[in-house]
């Protein structure tokens, strides 16, 4: 496979990736900040910023932190590089060039999802909310993945497919536990609303229910933790995605379990060591937002060392 | 009331429909359709506007989702554009097919002979049958492909050549020649194909030779190639990448041939040998069917700002290493100026005479000429030699005069860069006119594809139909808003 196209495998499926949690950032917490009138704008939306990793930007762009501004800087800006809007329009540019590798079902669909999102008009969202639009998004994504997986050889591709989202998904998780965790409490005049804003991160990726499940308690911010950072089994867990990286990364390289194969591999490996035998209680004792800031360090340089690898080595002619 | 049966069918979208004058693909005269177009016409005769309307929009909304689009260049920022596609098939019976057929296969065995002699001993030159200062002095003849072995002696392995048909005589004749990278067969693949989705139950009225062999027929060709046999070569197809209007078409060709479609920086030459760059290391190319124009293939040979370059490939393929198709230096067969020559060629070469007739063409480079065209320029089309896709054109009877001094400045200071011919009334097929609503009859041209193993000539039925969307406009590029139909070649006469 030709290192340019293994490079656009991984990057449609991160920005698929990244345009669906963020979608699903905006629908959740949007209509639950909506209800919390008692904080203001800015304590409300902030967040919301931070945990899309675009917090600098925004700060450029807009004077006035408000739930629309928010709204339209992450889900239609084109001059936010992480809007959905250009996240779905970079997915299909890169799908574009590889057109000829993907199946002609996954262009379609990716495709459609760019004229779809398009199709909105952002005066008219920002009025009506986010939901509609952000459905239409999360949708695109699961039609993305259940095409993917139905249509394209499960082949050295896919597997750079795989790398690429859930990469993009622990970064992403980890950044939402960030955001999260660095709220401080004492800002919040309400004791309640913290579990609130801890309850929206589990929405966000799907997780309450199965919360629930597991835990049979209230919202408590430790074990919302616990779950999206060392559960094995949440497919929005870092340590499950990591998981994900890391079978996909050995699928590429042919290697077995007990050795590596290249520096990607090594720092997986390396990551995933901690988060098996790393306890809850340990990273809140050590700091949740270190930790968080670690793992986020690491998951973008196992991202360059894939690129280092497969994408621009060094040729020597 | 009528004495003609098929005249009282005459229905909404036929209603006012007018000749015009020329030639009509659809109708004999004014409400009596041709025979092989009666079905066709029956068919359309039962449909309402609006149940026109609802296929046509399927068909659109087809083209929209697979992304079947072009870009356009000089609105300063290249614009996706739908490429637009009539419903209306331009229908040809087996036998004015059969003629076309002989007298295409004929033209692109010329045009390689001229080719492998021009690159080779020159005996053409020597025996004083054109002129060597026109070859020489023309912009796509490349000095560093003589001498060259190109494999198997074949230059011209694609060939999109351009028919009109004239409607003073009803006569399908060659208007022009592209030999280097014509484009378009993918809309001819994926023409029929919504063709069939949309208008089944006319399409079933029919015998229509299929079309879908097309890829095929080019993979075997490629596959010969290979300089280190047929069974071990790597072929990829070079695009110049993404941005390119034909990027589409690249993509689907090298899709639908399973071969790797590579840009420049995929590729590397060393020692001789080209590699592309994949995620284990090098790998070895053999045959490039490349979509990239000659000047910008080697920064090391040519252009040295080109983006899109592979540095030493002209290298390797001088050393027999790679090969190309189609071969480097072909813009010398199809420029404007050499295809006055070409009837020449196929007597000179083949000791025949041509069976398809060229269009009257005026050399500026002569001075006789020169001073007719400049006399007559509000009557002619002016063509820039080199250039290809409608652009450097001047249409006499459209233009006003400010482009017609325009011209006149540009052939005066350049005549070699510049011939004329007269004004060719296109033929029209009848075609769905979104303002009014109903039929209008378009110009149209044909552009077949040939495909040249060194031995016989396939031409894929049919070709691209374009059609000038635009009444009474006799463009039909796509990049200057021209559409296409679908062509049906016949297994009969109707």
């Amino acid at each position: 496979m030709l290192s340019r196209i293994a490079d656009s495998l991984f990057w449609l499926a991160r920005y698929i990736e990244r345009a669906e949690y963020t979608a699903r950032l905006l629908d959740v917490n949007f209509h639950m900040l909506l209800e919390q009138t008692q904080q203001t704008e800015l304590l409300r939306w902030n967040p919301l910023i931070v945990m899309a990793g675009e917090h600098e930007r925004y700060g450029h762009m807009y004077d006035e932190v408000t739930a629309k501004n928010v709204f339209e800087f992450l889900a239609f800006r084109e001059d936010n590089p992480s809007s959905i809007v250009q996240c779905v329009s970079k997915a299909r540019e890169n799908a574009r060039t590889i057109r000829d590798r993907i199946s002609r079902e996954m262009w379609e669909d990716i495709n459609g999802l760019y004229h779809i999102v398009n199709q909105f008009n952002p005066a008219d969202e920002i009025s009506t909310g986010p939901h509609r639009f952000c459905t239409e998004v999360k949708v695109g994504s699961h039609r993305f993945h259940g095409v993917t997986e139905a249509t394209l050889p499960h082949d050295e591709g896919w597997e750079f497919l795989r790398v690429g989202w859930s990469l993009e998904r622990a970064e992403m998780t980890a950044r939402l536990v960030d955001g999260q965790g660095q709220t401080p409490v004492e800002q919040h005049p309400v004791p309640a609303a913290d579990n609130y804003q801890w309850m929206a991160v589990l929405k966000s990726v799907g997780a309450f229910e199965a919360y629930h499940r597991q835990y049979h308690s209230s919202i408590e911010p430790e074990k919302v933790a616990e779950m999206l950072i060392l559960n094995p089994l949440h497919p929005r867990s870092i340590r499950f995605s990591m998981n994900e990286v890391q079978s996909s990364l050995r699928g590429i390289s042919g290697s077995g379990p007990v050795n590596y194969a290249n520096e990607a591999e090594r720092l997986t490996g390396k990551v995933l060591e901690r988060l098996r035998y790393d306890t809850i209680g340990e990273i809140f004792d050590r700091g949740l937002h270190a930790y968080l800031k670690e793992l986020m360090v690491m998951a973008n340089e196992i991202g360059e060392a894939i690129a280092r690898n497969y994408f621009y080595y060094e040729v020597v002619a | 009331m009528s004495a003609n049966p098929a005249h009282s069918l005459v229905p909404g979208l036929f209603s006012g429909y007018d000749c015009g004058g020329f030639y009509d693909e659809m109708f004999a005269s004014p409400g009596i359709p041709r025979p092989h177009y009666l079905k066709l016409f029956q068919s359309l005769a039962a449909m309402s506007p609006a149940q026109f309307e609802e296929r046509r929009k399927l068909a659109d909304l087809s083209f929209l989702l697979q992304g079947i689009t072009f870009t356009v260049y000089n609105d300063g920022r290249g614009t996706e554009r739908l490429f637009p596609f009539d419903l209306i098939p331009r229908i040809l019976p087996w036998r004015e097919w059969d003629h076309v057929n002989r007298g295409l296969s004929q033209r692109v065995v010329a045009l390689n002979l001229f080719l492998k002699d021009v690159y080779g001993p020159q005996k053409i030159l020597k025996d004083r049958r054109i002129p060597r200062h026109l070859v020489y002095s023309c912009r796509n003849f490349r000095r560093e492909m003589i001498g060259v072995d190109v494999p198997l002696g074949i230059y011209t392995h694609i060939c999109g050549i351009d028919l009109v048909r004239d409607s003073k005589t009803g006569e399908l004749c060659v208007l022009e020649d592209n030999a280097r990278t014509p484009s378009g067969v993918s809309y001819v693949l994926e023409n029929r194909l919504v063709m069939t989705r949309t208008l089944p139950d006319a399409f079933q009225e029919y015998q229509v030779q299929p079309v879908g062999h097309y890829p095929a027929e080019l993979a075997r060709i490629l596959r010969s190639l290979s300089p280190r046999g047929g069974q071990e070569g790597s072929i990829v197809l070079l695009t110049p990448g993404i941005f390119n209007s034909a990027y589409f078409e690249h993509s689907f060709l090298a899709q639908q041939m399973g071969i790797e479609l590579v840009e420049g920086r995929d590729l590397i030459v060393d020692g001789g040998v080209v590699y592309m760059k994949t995620i284990r290391g090098l790998s070895r190319v053999d045959v490039i069917y490349r979509r990239v124009d000659d000047e910008f293939l080697d920064s090391l040979s040519f252009r040295a700002d080109s983006m899109l370059s592979v540095p030493g490939l002209m290298a390797a393929y001088r050393a027999g290493n790679v090969a190309l198709a189609n071969a480097v230096g072909n813009g010398v067969a199809d420029d404007k100026a050499i295809y006055a020559f070409v009837p020449e060629f196929i007597r000179y070469y083949l000791g025949e005479e041509p069976v398809l007739r060229s269009v009257e063409t005026f050399l500026c480079s002569r001075p006789d000429d020169l001073r007719y065209v400049l006399e007559h320029l509000p009557e002619l089309v002016v063509k820039a030699t080199g250039e290809s896709g409608g652009y450097g054109m001047l249409i006499g009877p459209r233009a006003d005069k400010a482009r017609i001094e325009e011209f006149r400045q540009c052939i005066q200071a350049d005549p070699r860069n510049y011939i004329a011919q007269p004004v060719v009334p296109l033929s029209r097929v009848p075609s769905y006119d979104q303002n009014t609503g109903a039929m209008g009859g378009r110009h149209v041209d044909l552009r077949p594809y040939c495909l040249y193993d060194g031995d016989k000539v396939t031409i894929v039925p049919g070709g691209l139909t374009r059609v000038a969307l635009q009444r009474g406009s006799l463009v039909v590029n796509s990049s200057q808003g021209g559409g296409s139909k679908d062509t049906w070649v016949l297994f009969g006469e109707s």
